[in-house]
């Protein structure tokens, strides 16, 4: 017999929401990202450029976050899947 | 030693964002009495001195914005209700909506911070897992306070005396990252985060610069599959909605307010079909799903008194004029095991049981890796030595496929 299947319903259209404010937890871990980032400040020029307060949205947020990590994984030499 | 236990080769271990275990699973005790859930008569006073109960009348979006404060002074008004910290004050769970006025400046969307879901309608995923395996009464989050702070607990097995959500650094200390202890040891450990954009909570492992023990979900999702899988893995769902790398939409699955909850099921689906649906894996992998802290949602449960981590936060940092010896826990959370070796509708006792309760917290996470894979042997805190194992619910009994539930996310 085959086990019991559970349907798991679709997320509600319309939940994508790049441009929702950030929340204290998006920021803060943009601002540890930019802590970690001054460890390697000779490669990083342009992302230390980026004015905090611009991160207002999770979509800067993530493409911030996106940049930082992409970074300290080369760094290792191996870069984990985008 | 059990034959689930001797079995056991992978510990897996899912951290959700911010929400309550009333919330989410309060529902249940309806149909599940076991299960320490609401019964609709718990109640908190609002501004306007009114008696507010507990409402069936969550959403999965929308409902929680502004974000419920969770740190530590809120925290501590939504336990004690407003009493001034000193000798003598009783947690009493009552200013969880004096708490969220203080950010609507609106009564009745205050009110909002006391409704939970129906469970089994609106949480097909979550509560098939808590009574098709076994359900934590008692797990709370480590500190009452925000996510940083608890996260640690589950990497280190203490906060090394944070509250809140600064980063800290840690690089003389002797206590490793459970990561770290196993990759010393000879073993395999890996976080693995949904993406880039989204990536990691566990930043202070980043600075390290110790890239080796990340990965991203498809990895995850490939080891499972080959089965190449760490004998440790924690997993971060995705916390931001952003663009995919196709042009697609990839939502914030971590069920953080205000993000879709929904979503978050789905995902939760997908690693636990990834374990699922390999025989040889299900049979040899335990996979936790917990949350780390309340999210400033409501909970009946009085957190307990606990062990000591040795640091002390100072009234500074607490910011309630009190400091804080971490001898009392956070708020409760989801936390669901999941194993064929666990038998359905376990319900692990917590303080509604005194006499058999079993508390758990964060760093039962490290303190039960430790003690399966490394036979015990790191330096950790004494709050982590004597932290509870949740392996003792693997039982010598099996259950056949067709006994456990696989998912299907509909597209």
């Amino acid at each position: 017999m085959p086990p019991k299947v559970i349907a798991v319903p679709k997320t509600d259209p319309g939940a994508y929401n790049p441009n929702r404010p950030a929340g204290t937890l998006l920021q803060a871990q943009a601002l540890h990202m930019r802590e970690a980032l001054i460890r390697h400040v000779h490669e990083l020029t342009t992302l230390l450029d980026i004015d905090m307060k611009s991160l207002r949205t999770e979509a800067d947020v993530s493409a911030y976050v996106h940049r930082a990590t992409a970074l300290l994984h080369t760094r290792a030499g191996k870069t984990a899947k985008t | 030693m059990s034959a689930g236990l001797d079995n056991l080769k992978h510990i897996v271990v899912l951290m959700m964002e911010n929400r309550s275990f009333d919330h989410m699973l309060g529902a249940l005790k309806q149909k599940y009495p076991k299960i320490n859930g609401l019964t609709g008569d718990e109640s908190n006073p609002d501004t306007n001195g009114a008696t507010v109960n507990v409402q069936q009348k969550a959403q999965f979006q929308s409902q929680l914005d502004p974000d419920p404060d969770h740190h530590f002074p809120g925290v501590d008004l939504q336990i004690f209700g407003g009493a001034p910290p000193g000798p003598g004050r009783v947690a009493n769970m009552q200013g969880f909506v004096k708490d969220y006025f203080s950010q609507t400046k609106d009564v009745n969307r205050s009110h909002n911070i006391l409704y939970y879901f129906d469970s089994e309608k609106d949480l097909p995923v979550l509560s098939t897992l808590a009574t098709e395996f076994a359900v934590f009464n008692g797990w709370f989050s480590s500190i009452p306070g925000p996510t940083i702070c608890n996260r640690a607990f589950a990497h280190y097995g203490t906060s090394f005396g944070q509250v809140g959500m600064d980063i800290f650094y840690i690089l003389d200390t002797a206590v490793l990252s459970i990561y770290e202890r196993m990759i010393q040891a000879g073993r395999t450990a890996k976080i693995y985060y949904y993406d880039q954009p989204s990536s990691t909570m566990e930043i202070v492992n980043l600075l390290k610069n110790q890239p080796q023990i990340f990965a991203t979900l498809d990895q995850f999702i490939s080891d499972c599959a080959g089965n190449t899988l760490p004998d440790y893995s924690f997993i971060e769902p995705c916390y931001n909605d952003h663009p995919g790398p196709d042009g697609g939409q990839i939502l914030a699955s971590d069920q953080h307010p205000d993000h879709n909850v929904r979503e978050g099921e789905r995902f939760i689906a997908n690693v636990y079909n990834a374990i699922r649906t390999n025989p040889t894996l299900w049979q040899n992998t335990v996979l936790l799903v917990v949350y780390d802290e309340h999210g400033g949602i409501y909970d009946h449960v009085i957190p307990p008194a606990c062990t000591p981590d040795g640091n002390i936060a100072s009234a500074d940092a607490t910011g309630t004029g009190e400091p804080f010896a971490f001898d009392r826990l956070g708020i409760r959370v989801p936390a669901i095991l999941i194993s064929p070796w666990i038998p359905r509708g376990t319900v692990v006792p917590g303080t509604e049981d005194p006499a058999n309760a079993q508390i758990f917290e964060h760093a039962s996470i490290p303190g039960t890796v430790t003690n399966f894979f490394l036979n015990g042997d790191a330096k950790r805190t004494d709050r982590e030595q004597k932290a509870n194992s949740f392996l003792g619910l693997l039982t010598d009994q099996m259950r056949p496929d067709d006994d456990c539930v696989v998912f299907n996310n509909l597209q």
